[in-house]
């Protein structure tokens, strides 16, 4: 039986000035998954993410989520999900528990029910002996934690979280990807995530949208993704007098399924990339290459990122300055 | 009404964690009544100028010994003697002095023949404040020299004007307490209230709240209140200690009490209303601090709380009527150097009430629920 829609998003822009943020962006998440949107910095991840809270209009679509229109009824949509913004949240001058529990008075939950939901949550997180500390003292883990404990406490059928684990050593990080784990399996809350770690993504989500300058290039779940990619391995050559004979005969070759340059760097789509190693490195050499380095790994969602946009992650941030849509950097005045 | 008050809640412990900002809040305003009272006083003292007498002659030491009447009685300037003329010019333009009396030598002479004896007055007239009273009070002292005989008191063809006062003496300490006060309160509401929004902003705090189904009217009336209960208790603190250090009586008790509580409320009220619609949509505290100068300035000068309103010229009268502070200052003053009750205040707290009520409408619908 198909699963009821949690998210139904339908041709959904934003634009700020000339600056298309996100543009025309449609799909939909089901009741209880684990959704992930994958790209760079500056892709339009944020302004997605709060079009889909209510905090920014959309300039055209639409986007039903748990219940109803963001645009035309945000205070219910409010009452069915918890956000965890990618900048920390939290009150440094307020404790944990006062933190919880004022946020859990915002949505007007009883006392009683309030006090077992936040000593409940608190124990979840890990935070009951410091529950009483002012988050001033906290450490950035333990910061994170509390505020994805906070949004919880008016038990929201949907969780959006914008970059969760920005900034957290790995350590941290692994402690904040079990606790979501738990959280699917435990509650079934259907949980929408933004990142730019490949590997968070792939060790999490059951589906996943890949997005580059406000459009989605692909979505599926990581392996169905991988899976369009030629090949299961990849091979990385670095050649040090690359010219177009060397590439024509690495195309020739009938094992490579797909080559993609950048530079003096070749990566090579193959099958069986220790098997074929060491043929291709001969064929380079006999067209005149000069290979410097080699490496092999298997189809990852970075792979499937360049697969689309012939680039790396790392470098389509690198060229972008992201002060219109960058949750990190405060937008221009007034907002 | 659970979900105003954990916003009220939230701003105030938040201010509770910062007992510094609180105690700055009372010790401020009561430091501008101390320099304010002695920076801005309402006599002027101990102007330093200095005489030079060239005619030693029986009239000029009549002169000289009524200027040091004054120096001893009113004390507006001291005087200092000198022989040379070029020095104590010089010493009039490098500000050593405020002005330079200079008696000629044939002074005296004139005097006895009655041919249009004179004083050279060499002032820095650009102290305006200085010379002119120098120029009066100098004035004064040659002009008895004329009379030669004591004069009847109260010649019966003459008309005389009686002073009487209305009330109790006001000094001018006292009658700063009202603008003081009022300082209190604009501090108050500058540092509470939307302020700890723009804070929340920057800081990008303010997202979290933004997510949760609270109104604009919680969000803003919450801030309001809290800002209106932290302001009043420092406004309290400060008009109890400038009224012990100026020591203004408390004559007519609990209903006293009353209207000032009605009228400080009032007051912040409205500040905290006006600031809101004016730093609704700021983003940044530095755009809080170029603002508070400026706001500081036009609403308190033109109050009537150092300078009377009548006065003004006509645009900035205008702009006086709609100007709170003008309201609260008479209000206040009215309560406390006149005894006034709730009745006799009653245009001013009409006007707060009504202004208080227009603000937050335009704060609460100007106010942007998204980011």
């Amino acid at each position: 039986m198909q699963k009821a829609n949690a998210i139904e998003v339908n041709n959904i822009t934003k634009r700020f000035g000339s600056v298309t943020a996100v543009d025309s962006v449609s799909f939909n998440v089901s009741e209880g998954e684990f959704f992930g949107f994958l790209g760079p910095n500056g892709a339009g991840k944020t302004t997605l993410i709060r079009m889909l809270t209510t905090l920014l209009k959309p300039t055209s679509g639409s986007a039903i989520v748990a219940c109803c229109d963001v645009a035309r009824q945000p205070d219910a949509v409010r009452r069915e999900i918890g956000v965890v913004p990618q900048a920390m949240t939290s009150d440094l001058d307020l404790t944990g528990y006062e933190n919880m529990d004022i946020y859990g008075r915002f949505y007007g939950i009883p006392m009683k029910e309030r006090k077992e939901r936040i000593s409940y949550l608190l124990e979840m997180v890990g935070l009951t002996n410091r529950a009483n500390d002012l988050v001033a003292a906290y450490s950035g883990g333990m910061r994170r934690r509390l505020e994805i404990a906070r949004v919880l406490v008016h038990r929201p059928r949907m969780l959006f979280l914008d970059e969760p684990t920005i900034g957290l050593d790995p350590q941290s990080r692994h402690v904040v990807w079990d606790f979501l784990r738990k959280l699917r399996d435990g509650d079934s809350i259907t949980i929408f995530l933004t990142t730019h770690y490949m590997e968070e993504a792939e060790a999490l989500c059951e589906r996943v949208a890949i997005i580059d300058s406000g459009r989605i290039i692909a979505i599926g779940s990581p392996n169905e993704l991988k899976s369009q990619i030629p090949g299961k391995d990849i091979i990385t050559l670095a050649i040090g007098n690359l010219s177009e004979n060397i590439i024509n005969a690495i195309k020739g070759l009938p094992f490579v399924h797909k080559i993609n340059i950048e530079d003096n760097i070749v990566r090579v789509y193959v099958d069986s990339g220790a098997h074929n190693l060491p043929a291709l490195i001969d064929a380079v050499r006999s067209a005149g290459g000069n290979v410097t380095s080699a490496t092999i790994h298997e189809q990852s969602l970075e792979d499937v990122f360049i697969h689309y946009t012939g680039k790396t992650i790392r470098e389509e941030e690198a060229k972008k300055v992201s002060f219109l849509t960058g949750a990190g950097v405060p937008l221009k005045w007034g907002r | 009404m659970g979900r105003l008050l954990a916003v009220i809640e939230r701003d105030l412990r938040k201010f509770q964690r910062n007992p510094v900002v609180a105690a700055m809040s009372v010790l401020m305003p009561i430091l501008y009544l101390v320099i304010l009272g002695n920076s801005f006083q309402g006599k002027l003292k101990d102007l330093p100028i200095v005489v030079i007498d060239h005619d030693s002659g029986p009239y000029s030491r009549r002169v000289i010994e009524n200027l040091r009447a004054i120096e001893s009685g009113q004390k507006i300037f001291s005087i200092m003697y000198l022989k040379d003329q070029k020095m104590a010019l010089d010493g009039v333009r490098d500000g050593l002095y405020k002005a330079a009396v200079i008696i000629p030598h044939d002074f005296s002479k004139r005097v006895s023949i009655k041919k249009t004896p004179e004083i050279g007055l060499f002032v820095d007239n650009t102290d305006g404040i200085s010379s002119e009273a120098i120029r009066n009070s100098i004035e004064g002292a040659i002009r008895s020299i004329r009379q030669e005989h004591v004069s009847i008191r109260e010649k019966q063809d003459e008309i005389y004007l009686r002073g009487i006062d209305l009330y109790a003496k006001v000094d001018y300490y006292q009658s700063l307490v009202p603008g003081v006060v009022i300082m209190a309160i604009f501090l108050g509401t500058l540092t509470t209230g939307v302020f700890n929004l723009v804070m929340d902003r920057f800081l990008g705090i303010d997202e979290s709240y933004l997510l949760t189904p609270l109104s604009k009217s919680h969000i803003v009336g919450g801030l309001i209140i809290s800002g209106l209960s932290i302001t009043t208790i420092i406004a309290a603190l400060v008009l109890t200690v400038s009224m012990l250090m100026t020591g203004i009586p408390l004559s007519k008790g609990f209903e006293q009490c009353a209207a000032i509580f009605l009228v400080v409320t009032l007051t912040t009220l409205s500040l905290l209303s006006l600031m809101f619609v004016i730093l609704g949509r700021v983003n940044h505290p530095r755009i809080v601090g170029i603002l508070s100068g400026f706001l500081n300035v036009i609403l308190f000068f033109p109050s009537g709380a150092v300078y009377p309103i009548a006065s003004f010229p006509d645009w900035l009268k205008a702009f006086a009527k709609v100007n709170p502070e003008a309201y609260a200052v008479d209000a206040l003053k009215a309560i406390l150097f006149k005894g006034a009750n709730i009745l006799t205040i009653l245009e001013d707290i009409a006007f707060l009430f009504i202004f208080t009520f227009a603000m937050t409408t335009i704060a609460i619908i100007t106010f942007k629920r998204t980011l």
